[in-house]
């Protein structure tokens, strides 16, 4: 199945290099082998079970042993017509996009920070960023909560300490905009030590005489960080910015668990949500299949520049 | 003031705030572990306190008696520790083999591996399940292990791939020219420098397998085989309905965390060191 | 009460080492006062002995009747175990989805909430246990349950215990502020409105708790969908059901302080008094039954555990019914759970005889004494004859299901009277409400993917 769909997403052009002795190739393949075969095992009957299922009719009672006659893109048709996909599309895509930037943004600001600072803060601000980056999903959402629950949570406490008392009881979660304002925290909260982990790494990289001889030539601190600093540590901005978008475009147990607590659930779905909501919910599992490869199709392309990228570097 | 006196100085200030920063990140994570110090009684007041009022262990004991804490634990930590290994042999291999030979399909595995990343988990539960079922590897290790590690290793060979192209082949050649045969040269000059990546890419999945939750739910329905995320989603639905006791709820979390920092901080100096410069090479 | 838990405690122990010695994996003897089944057991393996499984559906069964439960059956099942599983509310669905269809990991036998059977048992998913239902109690079941489970006459899932919701509230602060005991719903909604302040709620409520809220709805004598044949259609716009709705939206806006997005909460914790004696955050709740054991003074009892009096002070803690439209008692949303067996159950005789170990007399009874309305009529008086007992009686009396729709457990998955009641709480007009609402409903009533 992982072949296909390889052969599938392959670019139609395939690369002509030289040939490397076959007896070179054996090796490679069988280097892959365990790595395919998990993949093939693993993601190989639920992706193809997902495909068709997604030309079919599936609901309950297909579950249950009716059978399922193809639809065709009855599904899709479905989905695609219904306004309350596009409205969590937009919304997921607003979401992502402003979580990748931001995350990436604060996560490089914090990687200059561990550059300019003395090495026992630099030593702090590492520790402080691995308790972060360490703490499980469930139990980061479950601090949140309890850090900004209406009754007892600190924040409003802090709130109303400094003066702001209508912040006295404010439900966080109550409305769509502030419910997202504490979805976007805990996120960001949660990644960006991998991005100014990342990024810290790659400054190590930039030698301190580039940017002595920049300093020399006169350059000030914001153009040093333009013209010297970003397009050495390029690559792997270019990376962690595309892991956040898939991966926040990805979001979904986050959202869920904010949303036991009692929220607008309608207006806070994400995709992963929405498929949850229509696959378990309301068990249209046809349809959640559909939504889930429409999701795919959707990230491969708001990341088709960075993968297209991919391939030529490859093809070097 | 001399360009010396007015560096120092600023020196100064970034540490002073990156101390701000660090202290701002750790909040929650100190938050829990305080507040699950401390009588339910006293987190319902009014006024919260910073540090733990009289600090008590009571929360913790409460959580692990007569809870399955113990056997979720000892599942998690199976888990966990098959889909690492796992990961990071399968992972190793084939970055080796996308960074260091050419071969028909190369292209398409690198893609295919990128874009298995960017298929939503949340519509495979039924197809899953059924393939377990099938294989009667339900509440099992090793089924669990293999969605597990089917699901990582995708991006743990990206992150891999990067760290082996950054070792230069010439390295290798030397040695061999010096009289060591390809998998000696490879073994004393190549592997130990990719230790690093190793460590990045394990700490990656530890994370990931310890604390999935979503698959677990499918793949794991007996009470007895649930692994720690499970475990605290049934104990904070059962706090729920009960009226919420945040200092259990917080100990219940901390004990999870606690594992995973440990963890951390035993490998934190490798891995900051290496950690993406993989991924700098791209 | 005391006394037969502390007998259940011991039988526990002696079951727990039953359990351990009758595993064939450990050879080694059990203590010497082990229980003698065990050791016939071990000696001689029943060889049509088998295991069957049962879902319990969260903490609502206490662990002295599973305990019971798993006992008797291996006494009047030699060589057979009974083994007893939790699943989530949240996760109950998904779980029975993916297990019931696959025979060999099925549950055998699996407790589903009243309004989740419709679902499932339309699909074929459950046993037909209509031979078996004269012997199990026949007419004398709860029948508003027992229509939830049945299927063109088949009965596929009967009633395991029901509840009911009544009002909680604080007598000190009622009498207080000069309100009194409510006869009609008009009179409790301007008792509750004059009692809120803005650090207390009158009557505590979350916008998306439709649950407690169609309570309203069945006062005003409106439905929330009527079927004709097997088709369904949701009757949100009858002008009674409007009416409720509008009488649910004022009591709401006038009363309550929680957010219009907090669902079923945890209600009780709002009528204890807060720390240090502060006043509690509501002086009325509603909520089932058992919530009285999380309200009262605090105490400490016999493990030296802070825990609540169970209200045993009556000048602060007292309990009534939600009165009617025009008095009497106005029927609330029947709370409770069914049971079924998986139609793809490998051991079906066992699985039945599970049912009739749960739907005899000492098991009924149990239900009764631990506060879980028996299914068979002849032993509710098992629940005790205290306030707490007659108005759980009372109340459930007059309570009412929601719809028997196939679509249902669907509308509950895509919380979409969460949805419409959070609206309401906002408050939206109803009737234009009501209308695209109705529209959403319908096809999801039948069971139509929208």
């Amino acid at each position: 199945m992982t072949a296909t769909l390889a052969r599938a997403t392959a670019p139609p052009t395939a690369p002509r290099r030289r040939r490397r002795p076959t007896r070179r190739q054996g090796v490679a393949y069988l280097l892959l082998a365990p790595a395919v075969a998990v993949l093939a095992i693993g993601l190989g009957y639920p992706v193809w079970w997902q495909v068709t299922s997604s030309f079919k009719e599936f609901g309950l009672a297909q579950q249950f042993g009716q059978p399922a006659p193809w639809v065709g893109l009855d599904n899709y048709v479905r989905i695609f017509t219904s306004d309350a996909l596009w409205a969590v599309v937009l919304r997921s895509i607003a979401f992502c996009l402003f979580n990748a930037f931001v995350t990436v943004a604060i996560g490089v600001g914090l990687a200059l920070l561990m550059r300019a600072a003395g090495r026992w803060a630099r030593l702090a601000l590492q520790v402080a960023m691995l308790l972060a980056w360490a703490m499980p999903m469930v139990a980061a959402v479950t601090v949140f909560k309890w850090l900004f629950d209406w009754r007892t949570g600190v924040v409003n406490w802090l709130f109303v300490r400094a003066g702001v008392v209508e912040m006295h009881e404010h439900h966080w979660l109550a409305s769509p905009l502030s419910f997202f304002l504490v979805a976007s925290l805990v996120i960001i909260w949660m990644s960006v030590p991998f991005v100014a982990l990342s990024v810290y790494a790659g400054l190590m990289q930039v030698p301190e005489e580039v940017r002595e001889a920049a300093r020399i030539d006169g350059a000030s601190a914001t153009q040093q960080f333009w013209h010297v600093t970003v397009p050495m540590i390029r690559p792997v901005l270019a990376i962690v910015l595309l892991l956040q978008i898939i991966w926040d475009l990805r979001v979904f147990g986050q959202i869920r668990l904010l949303q036991d607590g009692g929220a607008p659930v309608g207006d806070t779905n994400l995709l992963g949500n929405f498929i949850f909501e229509l696959g378990i919910g309301r068990q249209d599992f046809a349809g959640a299949a559909a939504v889930s490869i429409f999701v795919l199709a959707l990230t491969a392309l708001v990341s088709w520049p960075y993968v297209r990228a991919l391939i030529k570097e490859l093809d070097r | 003031m001399s360009p010396r006196q007015s560096r120092t100085l600023t020196r100064w200030t970034f540490s002073a705030l990156a101390l701000v920063c660090a202290a701002a990140w750790a909040f929650p994570v100190y938050w829990m572990v305080s507040s699950s110090l401390m009588s339910n009684a006293r987190l319902r007041s009014a006024t919260p306190s910073f540090w733990p009022v009289n600090p008590t262990l009571s929360n913790y004991a409460a959580v692990v008696e007569g809870s399955s804490f113990t056997s979720a634990l000892r599942m998690s930590l199976l888990v966990t520790g098959v889909t690492v290994v796992a990961v990071i042999a399968f992972a190793f291999l084939a970055a080796l083999a996308v960074s260091r030979f050419r071969f028909r399909g190369r292209t398409s595995f690198v893609l295919t591996i990128l874009l298995v990343q960017m298929l939503p988990a949340e519509g495979l539960f039924i197809a899953q399940y059924k393939m377990l079922s099938g294989a009667q590897l339900l509440n099992s290790v090793l089924g669990i292990s293999v969605l597990y590690t089917a699901a990582i290793v995708p991006f743990t060979i990206w992150m891999l791939r990067g760290f082996v192209a950054g070792v230069p082949i010439e390295l290798e050649e030397a040695a061999m020219v010096d009289g060591l045969s390809r998998v000696q040269a490879f073994l004393r000059i190549t592997f130990p420098l990719l230790a690093p990546g190793l460590v990045a890419s394990g700490v990656y999945a530890f994370l990931q397998a310890w604390n999935e939750f979503t698959i677990a739910l499918v793949a794991l329905p007996a009470e007895s085989a649930k692994t720690l995320p499970l475990w605290l989603r049934s104990f904070l639905s059962a706090s729920a309905n009960r009226g919420v006791d945040w200092g259990e709820v917080m100990a219940a979390s901390a004990l999870i965390a606690v594992p995973v920092i440990v963890f951390f901080l035993f490998v934190q100096g490798r891995m900051t060191s290496g950690l993406v410069s993989g991924a700098v090479k791209g | 009460m005391k006394i037969l838990r502390f007998a259940a405690v011991g039988v526990a122990a002696t079951l727990a080492l039953a359990a351990c010695s009758s595993s064939p994996s450990t050879p080694e003897p059990s203590g010497t006062d082990a229980a003698s089944p065990t050791q016939s057991e071990t000696e001689a393996p029943a060889p049509e002995g088998a295991e069957i499984t049962l879902w319990l559906a969260g903490g609502d069964t206490p662990d002295e009747l599973r305990e019971y439960l798993k006992t008797t059956f291996a006494e009047q099942n030699p060589g057979s175990t009974l083994v007893i599983e939790q699943q989530e509310w949240g996760d109950l669905v998904t779980a029975l989805t993916t297990a019931l269809p696959d025979a060999a990991n099925t549950p055998d036998v699996v407790e589903i909430g009243n309004t989740q059977s419709p679902t499932f048992t339309t699909v074929g998913a459950f046993r037909d246990l209509s031979p078996l239902y004269d012997e199990l109690g026949g007419d004398k079941l709860l029948q508003s349950f027992v229509e939830v489970g049945t299927v063109d006459g088949k009965k596929y899932a009967l009633p395991y215990y029901f509840g009911s919701r009544y009002m909680f509230y604080r007598p000190d602060i009622w009498s207080a502020a000069g309100v009194e005991v409510p006869g009609t719903l008009g009179e409790f909604t301007e008792a509750v409105a004059k009692l809120r302040t803005n650090d207390m709620s009158g009557f505590a409520m979350g916008g998306q708790d439709w649950r407690n809220g169609i309570s309203w709805v069945f006062a005003h004598g409106g439905e929330l969908a009527t079927a004709e044949g097997t088709t369904w259609t949701s009757t949100l716009s009858d002008p009674k059901t409007i009416a409720g709705l509008e009488a649910w939206q004022e009591v709401y806006q006038k009363a309550s302080n929680l957010p219009a997005t907090d669902r079923d909460v945890a209600y009780w914790e709002f009528l204890n008094d807060g720390t240090d004696g502060a006043a509690p955050p509501a002086a009325t709740i509603m909520a089932p039954g058992w919530a009285r054991w999380s309200i009262g003074d605090l105490t400490t009892n016999d493990a030296g555990d802070e825990v609540r009096d169970g209200m045993a002070d009556e000048s602060k803690f007292d309990i009534f019914a939600l009165p009617g439209v025009d008095g009497g008692i106005a029927p609330v949303f029947a709370g409770g759970s069914n049971i079924a067996i998986s139609a793809q159950s490998q051991n079906p005789e066992l699985a039945e005889n599970l049912l009739r170990i749960i739907f005899s007399e000492e098991y009924q009874t149990l239900l009764g004494q631990n506060g879980l309305g028996p299914a068979h009529s002849d032993y509710v008086s098992a629940l005790g004859d205290d306030k707490f007992a007659r108005t759980m009686i009372d109340t459930a009396a007059g309570s009412k299901l929601t719809p028997a729709a196939p679509g249902w457990a669907a509308i509950e998955g895509a919380l979409v009277y969460e949805d419409l009641f959070q609206k309401i709480a906002e408050g939206g007009d109803v009737t234009a409400l009501a209308a695209e609402y109705d529209a959403i409903l319908t096809p999801m009533l039948n069971g139509q993917t929208s």
